[in-house]
């Protein structure tokens, strides 16, 4: 008996749903050294920019109670790089490359939509709205229902790629704001981002990150995350992407229970290069154990 | 680069709270090159912390095993400290640059602080092959914490140390030590590994002095393996990850000073401006 994995993320059609989270899986290079790329249902690149970001000052990340803290501050090298460089590399694995993309004002979300155009390789282009607008006086994007709606707008007029918005937890109401990117045109959502939050070394009275607060991630917050997923599947009627502390397939399949079309895996790729690879064998071999023949059977089946 | 699953030969306490483990893995001991590390998982699936652990590669028995010397500082050395003979451990590696030499290279000064003469013997039993002269120079508190003396002494090196309480060797640190004899010494270059503050100013001698210093960090690392940009550290060219570009860095390269770090741009999205961002 087969079992049918794949699935269509808004117009992206992936062989599985298991993808590497933006920001921890690099260009996909250090990691083919452990695992057969092509079998991922995506790649998704860092973050890239419009200019190149050097990044925030060391340290960077220290590690908490089941998960860790970073503040990487989204360095990179900029788009015209990642096209000249990182994006003909990711093409030769023959899998859906999303590109997540960052900016500082509306207009160069639009630029780099333009610049993302008609170009060879990309399957879609996930917005990370976790960036503070200068503009509007350094409020993240995404923590204002009204400013995630503009971002989205302003991209989707400059693109007709499938459109993911990546979501953050930082937020009262996380469903007001999906609602929101949804209605400007966002063809599916992403969730979640880090959490914000703190470590203290009590030795020398000095915050653990140089930027003093970061995001958190991995298994800590893997609850709130499933919370999230299941809160926006009930109120969009767009794919999702689950996202946060997926280690295992039973993790993953817990995101599909709550209504994620697709997961992505972040913070277990540093413990286990293999994560995605492993997490793709035991949905399969969890549908197989219960005679499903799709995956679909499961996605948005929890019993509430 | 190589995941294994790999089994623990043999563990010895070497002093009180350090250890040494050999693992068996021939891949990892085929390709490793003196400056090296490995990444492992310590601990239980059950164990509330995560992430990794590196440490540089000691020695290797070639083609068969490597060796890495610890202290417990923590609870994932804690738990490699529990580790029987015969366990098998998941290990990452050889990760990382490594230290670097010219072929015509006669002459070379070793020098650490504590655990920081791990990754020294791997690099030390390279060149004593290539019958390279060594100044070993290695310091501890007191004779009884002083780590690899008999490795070093065993290699027919005459072997430098310095301890707090001079109870063997030069009293004082081995800092104040190389600073005493490197104009005798006079080496090609100077291999160093410890504490942030100790290579500061064995890279500030080297530079008094002319002699190329090259330098193995430590920083905080998730990946080990140069995608999460997580172990920066400053460099004249900009921030390099200690875990890909380094461990091992030529001084002259790095940026000491802590006021000149305070002056770096940083910033999330902010291309251009002062400000940062919470993370990513
Ligand atoms: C490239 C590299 C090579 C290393 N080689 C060795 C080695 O050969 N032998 C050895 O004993 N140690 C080595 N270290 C340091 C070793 O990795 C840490 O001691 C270890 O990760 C601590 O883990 P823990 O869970 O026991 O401590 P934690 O509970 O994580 O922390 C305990 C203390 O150790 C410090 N620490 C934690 N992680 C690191 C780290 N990555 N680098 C520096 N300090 C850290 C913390 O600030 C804290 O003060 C190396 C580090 C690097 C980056
Ligand atoms: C080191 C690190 C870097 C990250 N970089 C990015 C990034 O560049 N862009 C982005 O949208 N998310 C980034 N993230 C967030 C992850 O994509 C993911 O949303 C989050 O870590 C939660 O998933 P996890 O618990 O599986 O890691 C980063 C996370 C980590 C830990």
């Amino acid at each position: 008996m087969s079992v049918n994995l794949s699935v269509n993320l808004a117009g992206i059609k992936m062989k599985n749903p298991v993808m590497p989270a933006s920001g921890t899986f690099g260009t996909g290079r250090e990691f083919s050294e452990f695992m057969d790329i092509k079998s991922l249902g995506a790649l998704v690149a860092k973050t890239v920019t419009l200019r190149p970001v050097v990044g925030n000052k060391p340290p960077r990340i220290c590690e908490t109670n089941s998960g860790m803290l970073n503040s990487i501050g989204l360095q990179n090298e900029g788009i015209d790089h990642f096209l000249k460089h990182d994006l003909p590399y990711m093409r030769k694995f023959k899998v859906p490359i999303i590109v997540n993309i960052a900016g500082n004002t509306l207009e160069e979300y639009a630029q780099m939509c333009r610049d993302l155009h008609g170009v060879e390789g990309v399957s879609g282009i996930e917005l990370n709205i976790s960036c503070p607008n200068i503009k509007a006086g350094g409020i993240a994007f995404g923590a204002s229902a009204r400013l995630a709606e503009q971002v989205t707008a302003a991209a989707r007029y400059n693109t007709d790629l499938p459109l993911i918005v990546k979501l953050t937890p930082n937020v009262y109401n996380i469903s007001k704001i999906a609602r929101a990117v949804v209605s400007a045109g966002a063809d599916a959502v992403s969730l979640i981002n880090t959490v914000v939050g703190m470590s203290i070394n009590i030795k020398t009275f000095e915050p653990c990150l140089a930027n003093i607060t970061g995001g958190l991630s991995g298994p800590a917050i893997k609850p709130i995350a499933v919370r999230m997923v299941w809160e926006v599947a009930q109120t969009v009627n767009v794919p999702i992407i689950g996202i946060g502390g997926i280690t295992t397939a039973e993790d993953a399949i817990e995101f599909l229970l709550a209504g994620a079309t697709a997961v992505a895996v972040g913070t277990a790729n540093f413990i286990n290069p293999r994560a995605t690879i492993e997490i793709i064998h035991g949905i399969e071999a969890f549908l197989k154990e219960r005679e499903l023949t799709d995956i679909k059977q499961i996605i948005g089946k929890v019993k509430t | 680069m190589f995941q294994v699953k790999a089994d623990i030969l043999s563990k010895e306490e070497v002093i009180p709270g350090v250890f040494s483990l050999t693992i068996v893995s021939p891949e990892i001991s085929r390709n490793a090159k003196p400056g090296q590390f490995v990444h492992i998982l310590c601990g239980s699936e059950n164990d509330n912390f995560v992430l990794r652990r590196p440490f540089s590669i000691h020695r290797v028995v070639p083609g068969r095993a490597f060796e890495i010397l610890f202290r417990v500082v923590g609870k994932g050395t804690e738990a490699l400290s529990r580790a029987k003979i015969h366990e098998s451990l998941d290990v990452i590696g050889p990760l990382g640059n490594s230290f670097t030499y010219s072929e015509k290279l006669e002459s070379a000064l070793l020098i650490a602080g504590g655990l920081g003469v791990a990754p020294l013997i791997f690099l030390a039993e390279e060149l004593a092959e290539r019958y390279v002269k060594l100044y070993p120079m290695i310091g501890a508190q007191e004779k009884a914490k002083l780590l690899c003396y008999i490795d070093f002494k065993r290699m027919g090196k005459k072997t430098y140390a310095a301890t707090e309480d001079g109870s063997i060797g030069h009293q004082g640190t081995v800092v104040d030590l190389l600073n005493r004899t490197i104009h005798q010494i006079r080496p090609q270059v100077i291999y160093a590994c410890g504490p942030k503050p100790m290579l500061r100013k064995i890279a500030e001698t080297a530079d008094e002095f002319g002699i190329d210093c090259q330098v193995s960090l430590e920083a905080k690392m998730a990946c080990g393996i140069g995608v999460c940009l997580g172990c920066a550290c400053v460099t004249k060219k900009g921030y390099k990850m200690v875990c890909k570009d380094g461990p091992v860095f030529n001084a002259r390269d790095l940026v000491w000073d802590q006021d000149e770090v305070g002056r770096l741009p940083s910033g999330g999205c902010m291309c251009e401006t002062q400000e940062t961002q919470d993370s990513d």
